[in-house]
């Protein structure tokens, strides 16, 4: 499964006839939301350069072939071809992953390294920076935007399709979303 | 584009967005490369700045603005509610002049596209080999009866451009009774931000729900027909604050007599071609057309208001060397009613286009292929927003919808037949996206 994303991520692109200096432009217009680089101001709005090309290509698929639920992002990536969408993620993949550590209150940093300790560390590190193969770095990822994820995991309404994480997740009550969001927004590497 | 040219141009473009900024070889050079001014320092003027100087440090680049503070037009009807600080909008020069664009604060009073010049009120004149406009937009008070700038700068704020005019309207409300009557008088499109006075309703009416006026109306006197995100609006307007038939929020279309042809300010009346609205705040929008300085050089081509422009870079198809990028130009697929909303997502776009354009002519490279992208979010309530999204591409040397990549956010899910609420999920995400985005456009714009 790992194996088999990761090389439609490669062919992609080796296969494309997408021009270099176009991708450049298209990622541009990702600036607007993403930064510079996908480095984002923060708040609700995910950084996303430095993250692997196999996990933006493939929820970027997901979003266009109406596999995953998103508020805003499934729209934008339907108008996008196929070699678009992985030229776009080994474009940022390429980018450096730039955490953006958040202040978090005492307590909230104190609940967040207990949840965490007990349920995420195994796929995610202690901090964020150490994930499995198929998950994101989130150290200092934007804490709005990962407790507004968190959200959609744990929303039966909202269909995402990683089923370990809507588990995980649905065990977990608002405060403690809050708190893992802010520990792990607060992280710098 | 061969291989080797483009090898070339990527050195050139990949500063845009890297985290690295390549120097160009004669960036130290006495001569600049060339020479960008750009007139007009809110969203698309200063994206244009920032990143003529992102793709190529080489290019002397000179901003001229009128006014040292900007505040965003974009999340201000939120200002009026309450619901933010004006202070989250408002953003000033010094990012851009980090990156090496010279910023003055100047108004452009004249430009001459022979000996290719700009002359300032301040008596300075600037020598251009690229002159981008992004003057916004200036109005038409004369088109009702009755209204002055004057007016509106007291009596009736449109607050269509924020600023001091979006604390004065918020003010007015605060002082409006209970049971008092705010009318938003729209002109007819296209007019900026075409979602903005019915997402400027909502916030009315959140305000007055959550502050003792539950007894007000909303009444929006349209010259239009329909409006942007419609189903979206009239479904949240119900479900929040009533709409139409005893609800607070009332939308007269332009067919039924919404538009509105004269004001009396004294009496705070709204005249129709039939009827007459008394109000207890009056916000009228007037109509309004490409920024002065753009309207002048004889630009506004498209119904003698709006700057007509090339799909391929955005430069002027009346004047060589000029671009008019944001709210001053018309593009998009306009054969099918899918014109470029004028909106700061757009004119950040615009402008990112007519750049990597530059970037590749001052450096002999060919023409890079554009496209041209829009989202725009509106906020009803502090849990409810939506948005729309278009993508046109360039094809044949003209702009096509790309209808796959365009849409507003689901009004209902499950069937046409069978139709079910879209969960409240969706609505939350995107008012919180809302913020998000405008965090980021500041950032991309100005810092
Ligand atoms: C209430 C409201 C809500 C909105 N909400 C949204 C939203 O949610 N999303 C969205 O994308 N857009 C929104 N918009 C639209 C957005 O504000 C405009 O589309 C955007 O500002 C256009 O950018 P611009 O660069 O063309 O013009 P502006 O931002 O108006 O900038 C023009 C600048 O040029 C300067 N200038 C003009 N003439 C001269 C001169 N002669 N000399 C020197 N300087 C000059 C002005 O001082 C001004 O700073 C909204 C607008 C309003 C009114
Ligand atoms: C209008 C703002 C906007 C623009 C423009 C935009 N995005 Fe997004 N992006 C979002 C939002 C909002 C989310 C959260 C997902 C959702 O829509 O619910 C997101 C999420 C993402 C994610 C998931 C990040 C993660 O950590 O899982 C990726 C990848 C992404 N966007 C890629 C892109 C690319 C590539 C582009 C340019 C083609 C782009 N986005 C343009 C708003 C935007
Ligand atoms: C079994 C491994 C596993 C565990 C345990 C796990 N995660 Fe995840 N997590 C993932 C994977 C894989 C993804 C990407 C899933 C997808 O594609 O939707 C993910 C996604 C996320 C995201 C979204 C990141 C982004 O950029 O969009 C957040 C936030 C997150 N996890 C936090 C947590 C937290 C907090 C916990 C503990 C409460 C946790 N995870 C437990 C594997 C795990």
């Amino acid at each position: 499964m790992r194996k088999g994303l990761l090389a439609v991520a490669l062919c992609g692109v080796t296969g494309s006839a997408m021009a270099v200096g176009d991708i450049e432009i298209l990622a541009r217009t990702c600036n607007n939301c993403h930064g510079v680089s996908g480095v984002s101001a923060g708040g609700s709005m995910p950084s996303i350069g430095g993250l692997p090309s196999a996990y933006l290509s493939k929820i970027m698929k997901e979003w266009k072939y109406d596999k995953r639920d998103a508020a805003t992002m499934n729209r934008i990536v339907k108008g996008l071809t196929d070699d678009e969408i992985n030229a776009l993620a080994v474009y940022f993949s390429k980018k450096r992953w730039v955490p953006l550590p958040q202040r978090a209150s005492a307590a909230a940093m104190a609940k967040g390294k207990q949840v965490i300790f007990e349920n995420c560390e195994d796929c995610h590190g202690a901090t964020g920076s150490d994930p499995d193969i198929d998950a994101p770095k989130i150290n200092g990822q934007a804490a709005r935007y990962m407790a507004l994820e968190l959200e959609k995991y744990r929303d039966g309404a909202f269909e995402m399709p990683h089923r370990k994480m809507n588990k995980i997740v649905r065990k977990l009550n608002g405060g403690e979303i809050d708190a893992v969001s802010d520990y792990y927004g607060a992280q710098r590497k | 584009m061969n291989a080797i040219h483009r090898r070339d141009f990527l050195k050139v473009v990949a500063a845009a967005s890297g985290a690295s900024v390549l120097s160009i070889p004669n960036a130290h050079a006495a001569k600049p490369k060339a020479r960008v001014v750009v007139v007009g320092g809110g969203y698309g003027g200063a994206t244009a700045a920032k990143y003529m100087k992102l793709l190529d440090r080489g290019v002397d680049v000179t901003l001229i603005e009128r006014d040292r503070l900007y505040t965003s037009c974009p999340l201000s009807n939120e200002v009026i509610s309450g619901e933010r600080d004006i202070k989250t909008l408002q953003v000033g020069y010094k990012g851009l002049a980090r990156h090496g664009v010279n910023v003055v604060h100047d108004e452009v009073t004249a430009i001459d596209p022979v000996k290719k010049t700009v002359a300032t009120a301040g008596g300075k004149s600037f020598s251009y080999d690229a002159l981008i406009l992004s003057p916004g937009v200036d109005f038409n008070y004369g088109a009702v009866q009755g209204l002055t700038k004057d007016l509106s700068e007291s009596r009736l704020p449109h607050a269509w451009k924020a600023g001091p005019q979006t604390l004065l309207l918020k003010k007015q409300l605060e002082a409006m009774p209970d049971g008092g009557r705010f009318l938003i008088v729209v002109p007819p499109g296209p007019f900026r931000c075409p979602p903005g006075p019915y997402e400027r309703a909502a916030q009315v009416a959140l305000y007055c729900k959550h502050h003792g006026k539950g007894k007000s109306k909303v009444v929006i006197l349209d010259a239009n027909d329909s409006f942007s995100k419609k189903p979206l609006f009239e479904q949240a307007w119900k479900e929040l604050y009533g709409y139409g038939e005893g609800g607070m929020i009332e939308w007269v279309s332009g067919a039924n007599d919404g538009k509105v042809e004269r004001v009396d300010p004294n009496a705070l009346t709204c005249y129709t071609g039939f009827g007459e609205h008394k109000g207890d705040v009056v916000n009228i929008i007037p109509p309004h057309h490409a920024g002065k300085v753009a309207k002048d050089l004889g630009l506004a081509t498209f119904k003698d208001k709006w700057c007509e422009v090339k799909p391929e870079n955005m430069e002027s198809v009346k004047l060589k060397d000029v671009y008019v990028i944001g709210d001053a130009c018309v593009g998009g697929e306009l054969a099918t009613n899918n014109a470029f909303p004028k909106s700061a997502h757009m004119a950040i776009t615009h402008a990112k286009v007519v750049v990597a354009s530059l970037a590749a002519k001052f450096n002999g490279l060919p023409p890079p292929v554009p496209l041209y992208t829009n989202t725009c979010y509106s906020v009803v309530a502090h849990d409810w927003g939506f948005s729309v999204v278009h993508l046109y591409r360039v094809q044949n040397g003209q702009w096509v919808y790309i209808k796959d990549g365009s849409g507003i956010s689901p009004v209902t899910f499950g069937t046409r037949e069978a139709p079910k609420p879209v969960p409240r999920i969706f609505r939350r995400l995107e008012a919180e996206y809302a913020d998000g985005w405008l965090r980021n456009v500041l950032k991309d714009a100005f810092a």
